[in-house]
Parts: structure tokens; sequence; C-alpha cells
């Protein structure tokens, strides 16, 4: 029983990482009908930006809030230089573009840095948590982990539902011809959207870090069971994208505190193929309402 | 009577898709405060006129122009900041947002929080149907009140010119008589120039000022709307009724 809690609490931390990963995705492609294969990539440079600026400050806040504000920048400089000319264009145009640019992030990253694994401090002890002298088989940075990405999904949906931009946000994804045609500038509105996975991305890179060690493909494994937690959530639903990662994150602690721990990749791609078979349009998928 | 400055001019306008030209050296002027109803059969190129002057299709010649302002290829985003807001025909109603949600996308751009709230207050003043659906899904509204709906979101932006396509379409006799009453308020109460896009020419030519019949491309009768719904040859042989 324990064990079976500890591994359930463990696995709230790793879900909430996948989360932010899903979250990013989703965010594209709401607005874009583009699934971002670089959305690892671009953590994995945000994340070597902020182990370069918390070498040079000393400072782990430093480095994380730069890695932020990077993963904002990165988002929207893509969009608005590779991406544009390939939105509305047929899809394997962007499956294209953005997988070209994994292999280019992921090769430019090696060259600065190096491919060798690098530790990435976190932002808390790591030290096990006990409830009297019962192990709860998370730390102290866990509990931040699912925090930090918490407070940001909650954030976020603030956002989207209480703010002009926000507003702007959502009609473009469900309309972006309507939206257009009632002043949205949808361009705009799209840089802001990748931006906004960007800086998601960021954050999701600099949570999962401490656990994978740093190196220029360190965030691949991460991304496919983000993408998985996406495709659970359908792809289309922020709370789907939440969601998906918390089931995908303590379903695979279980597989690696019952089975072993180099089965989770396994387990992730079988219920990745399982979710498409059985159920594409996700658990989560937005109704689409009358049509007439 | 004096020179009238015209608040839309369309001048010898061309524009098409691919190699197809759906718009041929196509001119109407739609003066401030009046309803020009354009009209014809399917393929006339009515909606592609409207896709013209709002950006959504460019023109490959020719002019568009708001009270002597070129609008002419700008982007629609750009030409409804202008002034001239286009209520596409169907799909147009946001149906994953709230009623008051579409209203407020409409005039995001245009106001402070003050003017908008105000805007608002307008909208559920003119359309009290909305203000009672005002929270739900806009999903949920049937055919007229979703036509209410994206004519008064049009609105929010305090257009001065509106083009309307198909307001009628798919809407029941009663309805239609309501929208069409509508549209003859804001002509009347707000002096706004209206560009009504209609297959029902009966409909729109009750109301209109001015009338255009469009054919396979080209403008083939503009007149009185008087003048049009008695030339009995061609009514017949274009609007069909």
């Amino acid at each position: 029983m324990n064990e079976f809690l500890q591994f359930t609490l463990g696995g709230v931390s790793f879900g909430m990482v996948y989360a932010a990963i899903a979250l990013s995705l989703v965010l594209i492609w709401r607005g874009t009908r583009i699934l971002n294969y670089a959305q690892g990539a671009m953590a994995v440079l945000t994340t070597y930006i902020a182990l370069t600026v918390i070498n040079h400050t000393g400072s782990y806040w430093a480095g994380f809030v730069a890695a932020l504000a990077a993963g904002l920048v990165l988002g929207a400089l893509i969009e608005r230089t590779v991406i544009r000319p390939v939105e509305n264009r047929p899809p394997l145009n962007a499956v294209v573009v953005t997988i070209g640019l994994l292999v280019l992030i992921e090769g430019v990253v090696g060259i600065i840095y190096g491919g060798q694994y690098r530790s990435f401090p976190a932002a808390f002890s790591v030290t096990g948590l006990h409830a009297g002298s019962v192990p709860l088989g998370i730390s102290r940075n866990d509990v931040f982990v699912a925090a930090a990405v918490l407070v940001v999904a909650l954030a976020l949906a603030a956002m989207f539902r209480f703010t002009s931009a926000g507003l702007r946000l959502r009609a473009a994804a469900f309309n972006a011809y309507a939206a257009r045609l009632l002043g949205v500038r949808v361009g705009r509105v799209l840089t802001l959207g990748w931006a906004l996975a960007g800086l998601i991305g960021a954050l999701a890179g600099l949570l999962v870090s401490p656990d994978t060690f740093l190196y220029p493909s360190s965030m691949d494994s991460i991304f496919v069971l983000g993408f998985t937690a996406a495709v659970i959530g359908g792809l289309d639903s922020p709370v789907g994208a939440i969601v998906g990662g918390l089931i995908l994150g303590v379903a695979l602690n279980y597989v690696a505190g019952y089975l072993g721990s180099n089965l989770v990749l396994i387990f992730g791609l079988i219920a990745l193929v399982a979710v498409l078979m059985i159920r594409p349009s996700g658990l989560f998928s937005v109704s689409h309402g009358r049509q007439v | 009577m004096a020179s009238q400055a015209a608040a839309l001019a369309v001048e010898h306008v061309e524009a098409g898709y691919g190699g197809v030209i759906a718009l041929q050296d196509v001119s109407i002027t739609a003066r401030p405060g009046t309803i020009t109803a354009v009209l014809g059969a399917n393929g006339a190129g009515k909606t592609t006129l409207l896709a013209t002057i709002s950006g959504l299709v460019r023109a490959r010649k020719g002019r568009v122009a708001l009270d002597g302002t070129d609008l002419t290829r700008r982007p629609p985003e750009e030409i409804v900041r202008a002034g001239v807001a286009h209520v596409p025909e169907g799909q147009a109603v946001i149906t994953e947002l709230t009623v008051e949600e579409n209203l407020r996308v409409g005039g995001l751009w245009r106001h402070g929080q003050a003017g908008r709230a105000a805007a608002l207050a307008d909208a559920y003043r003119r359309f009290p149907v909305l203000a009672a659906a005002k929270n739900r899904s806009a999903a949920t509204l049937s055919g007229g009140e979703r036509q209410i709906l994206v004519i008064a979101r049009a609105l929010m932006a305090s257009p001065k010119v509106l083009l309307l396509d198909e307001p009628s379409l798919g809407l029941a006799p009663r309805i239609v008589a309501q929208v069409m009453n509508l549209i003859q308020r804001l002509r009347d109460e707000s002096g706004l120039t209206v560009v009504l896009v209609e297959q029902n020419a009966r409909s729109a030519l009750a109301i209109a000022d001015t009338g255009v019949v469009l054919n396979v491309g080209r403008v083939v009768a503009a007149e009185d709307a008087a003048v049009l719904a008695a030339d009995e040859a061609l009514r017949q042989h274009y609007l069909g009724f």
C-alpha cells in the first residue's frame, strides 16, 4: 500500500511535466493545426541557456527566468520565420519543417555545448519527504514541479477566459475566417500562441532536466510522452492535456515501479498506439456543436 | 442634386480564383445611408464581390474605396478597421464561444474598456434576444438568432458600411421578414450604408434603395430598386420572380 502511494505521488510529478509538453503542443495545434515536433528540442536549447546563466550568475532563479524568456522569444521567432510560410499548406510541409527544426536545433546545441551528459540543478531539495515515518516517494522538488505546471496552466486558463488576448486566441483558433473579418490580426495571434507554447515547453525542460540529465537529445523521450498525453487529451483541449499528462505519468510510474523503469518508454508508445487505435479523437476532444 | 459622395465605391474590379474569372469590370456605388441590393443567380459573382470588397479575395484589377480612401488589396482585418464590416454567409458564428464572447470579438479592436462595455450594452438593448442568451454557447442558437448575432457582432465595431451575404438563407419566411425589417431599421435609425447580397430578390428589393444585377460576373443592370422590381423582362430573365 505504501508502495502504491509512493508510485502514485511520484507519477503525478512526472505527469505534470508531460502535461506541460502536451499543453504547449495543444496551444500550437489549436491555432495552426501543426504538430510541433521541435517542441522538445526547443526546450533543450532553453534549458542549456538556463544552465549557462546559472553557471555565470550562480542563481538558479536567474537561469529559470532566462529560460522562460528564451522560450517565449524562440517560439515567436520560429513561427514568424519558418512556420508562417507553411501555415495553410498541406500538413506534410509543416511536418517536414518541424522535424527539420528538431534536427537542426539538436545539432546546433551539440556544436555549442557538446554532447556529454550534464547535470542540471533542481530548484528545491530532492530528498524524499516523509509523513511521520512513511516515505511518500516524492521530494520537495517534485511538489514544486507539480505546482509550477499547475500555476502556469491556471494562469493560461485565466488568460484565455478573462483577457482580450485570450479571446483573440480562442476566436482565431476556432474560426480564423470569422476572426479576421472581425478585425482580429490572426497572424499576430498565432505568433503569441507559439510564444506561449515556447514558454511552457521551456518550463518542462527546466523541471525534467534534474531527473534526465541534459544533453542534445535529452527531451526526445519526454516529447514522445508529452505528445502521447496530448493525444490522450484530444490535442484540442488544454484540460485534456493536463489530465492526459497525469494519467500517463501515474500509469507509467506504476510500470516503472512494479515492472522496471526501462519499460517506461515502451509502455508510453503502447499507450499512444492504443489511444490512436481505439479513440483517435482523444478522451477530451471539444465538440463542435451544431453545424447548421 | 449636388454630387453626393459614395460611401463605398467599387470601380472596374476584376477578381477570380485560379484560372476562373468570377468578376469582370464590375462597378457599383453604395451611397451613404442607403441599402444596395446585389442580385443574381447562383454563380453570378455576388459572394465574390463582397469577398473582394472585404479583402478575402484579391482584386486583380480595379479599385475599392471607402469615402475616397483606397482599400484595394488591403487584408480583411485592416479593411474592417477602416469601417467596412462583412457578414459572410453561413459558418460565421464562432460556435465554440458564448453569445457574449462572439459579440465581444466584434468590438475587441475598436474600443477601450469602457467603450467595449457600452457597445455591448447597446447591442443587448437593440437585440433583447441576445441579452437573454448571452451566457449560452452560440452553438445552441436557432438559425434566425444566429443571423441576428452575426449582424449585431459586426455592429460592435460601429462600421460605416455593412456587407451582408444572404442573410435570409435557410430561414423561415417569418424570420426572413424580421431580418429584412432589422436591416431597414439599421439604415433608417443609424444611417448605416448596407450592401445586401440576396437570392431572395423580392424581399431584398422591397427594402433596398438601389439594385444591382450580376450575371456571370458582370453588371447587367443598376437601377433604383423600384424600377428594377417593376421591370418584368429583367425579373423573369435574371431574378426568377
